[in-house]
């Protein structure tokens, strides 16, 4: 509904505040008065009404000539497809590259997911009041920089889509990485809200490779969530988890989604290898039937399409299990310079080093991975195998 | 809707003719195009003088208002409908000049 406000009224600001009046109206007479025989309908005509009121108060002096526009604008309900297309179009503005990262995700949340400030901010564990700010501002700046609102053309279409992904992998990173009794019951919803979000580029966009390989990826991660923390907190890893806590639907919706991208036959993006790499893993049913082969191949495919050192570490852990922990130490090892801060180098270090029988060693790889975790279920994991060396 | 983008540099250097070139069939573009308002490059910071005639005397200063490693070396003044189409516009005059841009809307 905000999507069709934008639309008609060109600005986030009045959307916004229109769509949370008219659902405030809603909660405050439906009890009493019943639920109308179409609520769609209703509040969408009661939040142009409440739009056209703040517009009329607002602009006094010079606003005659764009309420009288605004007024005989006699639209009869929106078809449905229509109605996706606002959609699409605000959440391309909502992650328009001209905004920051950590904006885009903030707005995202607040206006496509309906999320309130109060919970984006303790998602991302900020004040209320920055949170607050940094949406406001990107408003502004949208207005003052004049940010359109469309879906983008043909030939920017897979830059911004990509853009919207990156947006949607680091809301639901956002929302797995919240492990652990403490937490936050809000985290968990991104992780959800993610999804919710990537399903909702998929019915928009049903033929593009990456959303469908993101959302598999989201699917067949979240398939292991429960398996991954142990009652008492700690991190459980991969080889450790029990495979018959993993979510089966999820799982078979994540392999559906993969076998439809290899019938394809399109040359896959980043997230569609990396949902099969995690195809790889969830199609075994004990570890010691998983694939290692086919995961190095394919980490070899991703690593051409992203260089990154993190990508290259994965490998070398997959590596292990096929030749060995000599050969994969010798490869970690090469990642030094480019991985020394990442817990996760030292942690793979660790285990290596451990694996091997070189426990004092493998003791100070697990220290300083320990001090550079920041996940306590992490750091509860990594505490209990450092302190097994013995 | 006016856009100012400014071209950004660290360096003494001019645009070399290679530089220059590209610059020159950019601009071409953006009149055949009906994006071009204004354009020019800048003398060197060092060429710049400060004045402040907000109290009782003009004061004078030698030198640019802000002392930067980067520094304002040339600027267009773009029509362009949204951000988008300016965006793009400032992309190829980023590659032509081979410097970094700022794009920002007059008021």
């Amino acid at each position: 509904m905000v999507a069709s406000l934008t639309r008609r009224f060109g600005d986030l600001d009045i959307a916004e505040e229109a769509a949370a009046e008219a659902f405030a109206t809603a909660v405050e007479r439906w009890p009493a008065d019943g639920v109308p025989p179409n609520p769609g309908a209703w509040l969408t005509t009661t939040a142009n009404r409440k739009a056209i009121d703040w517009i009329r108060r607002e602009d006094q002096r010079g606003g005659k000539q764009k309420e009288a526009q605004l007024l005989s604008d006699d639209d009869p309900p929106e078809p449905p497809g229509a109605i996706d297309d606002e959609r699409l179009r605000l959440i391309f503005i909502c992650c328009h590259p001209a905004l920051a990262m950590q904006t885009r995700v903030a707005l995202t949340l607040r206006l496509v997911a309906g999320l309130t400030v109060p919970e984006i901010a303790r998602a991302f564990l900020v004040q209320e009041t920055t949170m607050e700010q940094r949406i406001t501002r990107a408003k502004a700046k949208i207005k003052a920089a004049r940010i359109p609102y469309r879906v983008p053309s043909a030939e920017d279409l897979p830059a911004r889509v990509s853009g919207v992904l990156a947006v949607l992998f680091l809301v639901f990173n956002e929302g797995y990485l919240a492990t652990g009794p403490g937490t936050d019951p809000v985290r968990h919803d991104l992780t959800a809200e993610a999804i919710r979000l990537t399903r909702l580029i998929r019915a928009l966009m049903p033929d593009d490779g990456e959303v469908a390989g993101l959302l598999a990826l989201m699917l067949l991660t979240e398939a292991r969530r429960t398996a991954r923390v142990s009652a008492s907190g700690e991190l459980v890893t991969l080889d450790e988890q029990d495979r018959g806590a993993w979510d089966a639907a999820l799982i078979a919706e994540g392999h559906r989604l993969v076998r439809e991208r290899l019938a394809a036959r399109v040359a896959p993006g980043r997230y569609q290898v990396l949902a099969a790499i995690s195809a790889v893993h969830t199609s075994a049913r004990d570890v010691r039937d998983t694939d290692w082969s086919q995961v190095v191949t394919l980490y070899d495919q991703l690593a051409r399409l992203d260089p990154s050192p993190v990508i290259a570490l994965n490998r070398a852990i997959a590596v292990a299990e096929l030749d060995g922990p000599e050969v994969a130490l010798a490869a970690v090892d090469r990642l030094e310079h480019r991985l020394a801060g990442y817990h996760a180098y030292h942690a793979t270090r660790a285990d290596l080093l451990r694996r091997l029988g070189r426990s004092q060693k493998s003791r100070a790889a697990y220290d300083k991975a320990i001090e550079l975790a920041g996940n306590t279920a992490e750091t509860a994991y990594l505490t209990r195998r450092r302190d097994q060396l013995g | 809707m006016q856009y100012l983008v400014s071209v950004i540099f660290d360096d003494a250097g001019l645009a070399t003719p290679e530089e220059q070139a590209a610059i020159d069939v950019f601009n071409d573009r953006l009149k055949t195009e009906g994006h071009w308002v204004f354009a020019g490059g800048l003398a060197a910071p060092s060429s710049a003088t400060v004045i402040d005639n907000r109290g009782e005397e003009a004061m004078v200063t030698d030198g640019p208002f802000l002392e930067s490693k980067e520094y304002l070396a040339g600027f267009w003044i773009m029509e362009a409908a949204d951000l988008d189409v300016a965006l793009k516009l400032a992309a190829e005059g980023s590659k032509a000049c081979n410097r970094k841009i700022e794009v920002r809307p007059l008021l």
